[in-house]
């Protein structure tokens, strides 16, 4: 057993027309007992950009701490807030820095990036536990339910789905995945961001 | 050149002296006075406390200072350095306590604060902390109260009753007089009081006491508690000052009527 | 075979845990007090590698007592345990890791809530409403899972402990055969016999 299945636990973004998506179950378990159903995964980093940190229970809250010193920083300094590329190069630096004792985390960047013109793009990627990015246009997963979500996801993404119909999307992806692994399940949280909000909705799921 | 070799400030003068540490002792006697006075079983911490500004919280201004559950320090002099010295005798009261699993005695903790500030007498690139602390409290199991002295230069000392900062000598020197052993708490406080009285004129509301009864046992005196005590000390210097009126008026009686017993013999 | 519970109610967190200190297969001593109260409204029960345990509590000990004395004021439970979580979070990437399993009981007494929060060596921190480390916990989770009630009065609570106790002595091949329990709550933590 891997220590990346240890806690157990898996994300997902998508994207849609003018908006994306990112969801998590919220399980913490210790290999197949569960310890805890209310396991945040998923953190916001600004009003339109997510954070996702799939893996091992312990680096979720470190890297989740170091992410909020390393944005507070950057704001500070830029006195602006951090564009969803740049963060992603951000999580992608921090993860290689630890190439060789690395954080056991595979994180999922999904936000709005501003685009010169003034408006906004759906931005989303992944990296693996090096930071090895990997920019999608459809989605992303990660996680101990990640083939499974792979397959699902496959199946029922389109191009260009408007908030309401990209949340059913990923929501139905999500849950139907968890349901074929062990590690991961016990609710789920849906964050769907556009431009100008963001909606997030708990979703209860089998839980058993 | 004075590059990476010629570090040190705290260097010996032709005639052995150390004017950095002469400095710094300086600096402590520009600071604002504190007193510490010893009774049978208790021991009372008294420190001038400079006005606060209007808009300024007095929470955050504090010459009196918990080092420990059985120890406390007042200090005079450089306020930025006390609060630094104050937190490096902070953790070694917790690690300590860590490492043998009792509390530090005052004697250990007065020691281990007259070090730091020797090193700093005696190391490169650094000057010498601006205070001179006195530091009170219990050892553990036992009931005798202690009270040490440190100084800016690492000497360190017990004393029954002592002053620091402005005036110092003068509050010293009154002590020396008034003064006795086994004081009550009433007595102890007292005498602190009436010594800082000695110095401050502004009276009662520039007057922090801290009491310490018993291991653990703390309390700092309320601002009215304060007015009671100086209100009494004035009371007694105004009977004193009848009393010796009204010794004067006598003798100058019996003089006069000693003078006008012998003067109609000449008239 | 140490077992540890925390269980959350209305107002209070009740911690217990088992009292053995073992040595291979002999028990040393039954009357071992495994729940250090580090400040008056926060416990904390710990278990796992003899030496590191004591060791590691003792030093979260100390620190909540100096931050108490540097600032005049405890800290509250969920700082209290995110401290904790980022000591044992760098202690798993040094050079000699504390293998130290906890339970923290809190009552956070500026808004009045309870807290109990779950960490583990690896520094996993998890606020629960109800907790168990050891091989009591394969038991006494699911039992909770059906038993457990977060408007619970204290002597429901107890009667909870109780259960999970019987479940885990009758079904836990060595199982302690004693129980501290502790209770933090708006009157800080005291000791409770069962």
């Amino acid at each position: 057993m891997s220590i990346m299945q240890y806690n157990g636990g898996s994300v997902i973004a998508m994207v849609g027309k003018d908006c994306v998506a990112i969801a998590s179950d919220l399980r913490l378990g210790v290999q197949s007992l569960s310890i805890a159903t209310n396991f945040q995964k998923i953190f916001p980093v600004t009003d339109r950009l997510y954070l996702g940190l799939p893996g091992l229970a312990s680096d979720v809250a470190t890297l989740h701490e170091r992410f909020r010193l390393l944005t507070n920083m950057y704001t500070i300094k830029e006195e602006r807030e951090i564009e969803p590329e740049t963060f992603a190069q951000l999580v992608s630096s921090t993860l290689y820095e630890k190439r060789f004792g690395p954080y056991f985390i595979e994180p999922v960047v999904a936000g709005m990036q501003k685009t010169p013109s003034g408006g906004y793009k759906p931005f989303i990627a992944a990296t693996d536990l090096i930071g090895c990015l990997n920019f999608a246009k459809d989605f992303v997963v990660a996680g101990t339910a990640s083939e499974k979500l792979f397959g699902v996801a496959e199946g029922l993404w389109e191009p260009d789905l408007e908030a309401e119909d990209l949340f059913e999307t990923i929501s139905q992806t999500l849950l139907n995945a968890v349901d074929r692994d062990a590690f991961s399940g016990w609710g789920a949280v849906v964050h769907v961001i556009t431009k100008d909000k963001v909606v997030t909705r708990k979703l209860k799921g089998r839980m058993d | 050149m004075s590059g990476s070799y010629d570090r040190a400030l705290t260097v010996f003068s032709p005639d052995g002296h150390l004017f950095q540490v002469e400095y710094a002792s300086e600096a402590v006697r520009r600071g604002t006075c504190a007193v510490g006075v010893r009774g049978k079983d208790v021991v009372v911490l008294g420190v001038e406390k400079k006005s606060v500004l209007q808009l300024q919280d007095p929470r955050t201004v504090r010459k009196v200072v918990m080092l420990d559950d059985h120890i406390c320090l007042a200090f005079a002099g450089l306020t930025a350095d006390g609060r630094v010295l104050i937190d490096r005798a902070r953790v070694e009261c917790q690690s300590h306590r860590l490492t043998v699993e009792d509390p530090v005695t005052v004697e250990y903790i007065t020691r281990h604060i007259a070090t730091i500030q020797q090193k700093y007498t005696q190391s490169g690139g650094v000057r010498p902390f601006g205070i001179a602390t006195l530091i009170v409290g219990f050892d553990p199991h036992d009931t005798k109260p202690k009270l040490y002295q440190t100084e800016p230069g690492g000497i360190y000392s017990e004393w029954k009753a002592n002053a620091i900062g402005r005036s110092s000598k003068t509050v010293r020197e009154f002590l020396e007089k008034n003064h006795k052993d086994d004081l009550s708490r009433d007595d102890a406080i007292k005498l602190t009081v009436k010594s800082l009285l000695e110095v401050v004129q502004t009276g009662a509301k520039n007057i922090e006491i801290s009491v310490m009864e018993s291991y653990g046992k703390i309390t700092s005196l309320e601002l009215s508690q304060i007015e009671a005590i100086v209100q009494e000390i004035e009371r007694e210097k105004e009977a004193e000052a009848e009393r010796k009126r009204s010794r004067l008026a006598a003798t100058a009686a019996n003089q006069a009527a000693m003078t006008q017993r012998v003067d109609p013999p000449t008239q | 075979m140490e077992v540890s519970f925390g269980i959350t109610g209305k107002g209070y967190v009740l911690v217990a845990a088992d009292t053995t200190a073992a040595h291979s297969v002999i028990k040393v001593k039954n009357d071992v007090d495994k729940i250090i109260e580090l400040n008056p409204h926060l416990l904390m029960a710990y278990s796992g590698e003899p030496g590191d345990t004591v060791q590691f509590a003792e030093y979260v000990e100390r620190n909540i007592r100096l931050y108490q004395i540097r600032n005049s004021l405890p800290l509250r439970p969920p700082s209290a345990a995110s401290w904790v979580r980022k000591t044992l979070a760098q202690s798993l990437r040094s050079r000699s890791p504390y293998s130290v399993n906890l339970l923290l009981g809190g009552y956070d007494t500026s808004d009045y809530t309870p807290h109990l929060y779950w960490l583990d060596y690896l520094g996993t921190l998890v606020e629960v409403p109800f907790a168990a480390h050891g091989y009591g916990s394969y038991f006494a989770l699911s039992l909770l899972d059906r038993y457990h009630d977060p408007e619970a009065s204290l002597e429901e609570g107890i009667e909870t402990l109780k259960r999970c106790i019987a479940e885990i002595s009758k079904r836990l091949v060595v199982s302690p055969e004693r129980f501290k329990v502790k209770v933090v709550d708006k009157d800080g933590v005291r000791e409770i016999e069962l």
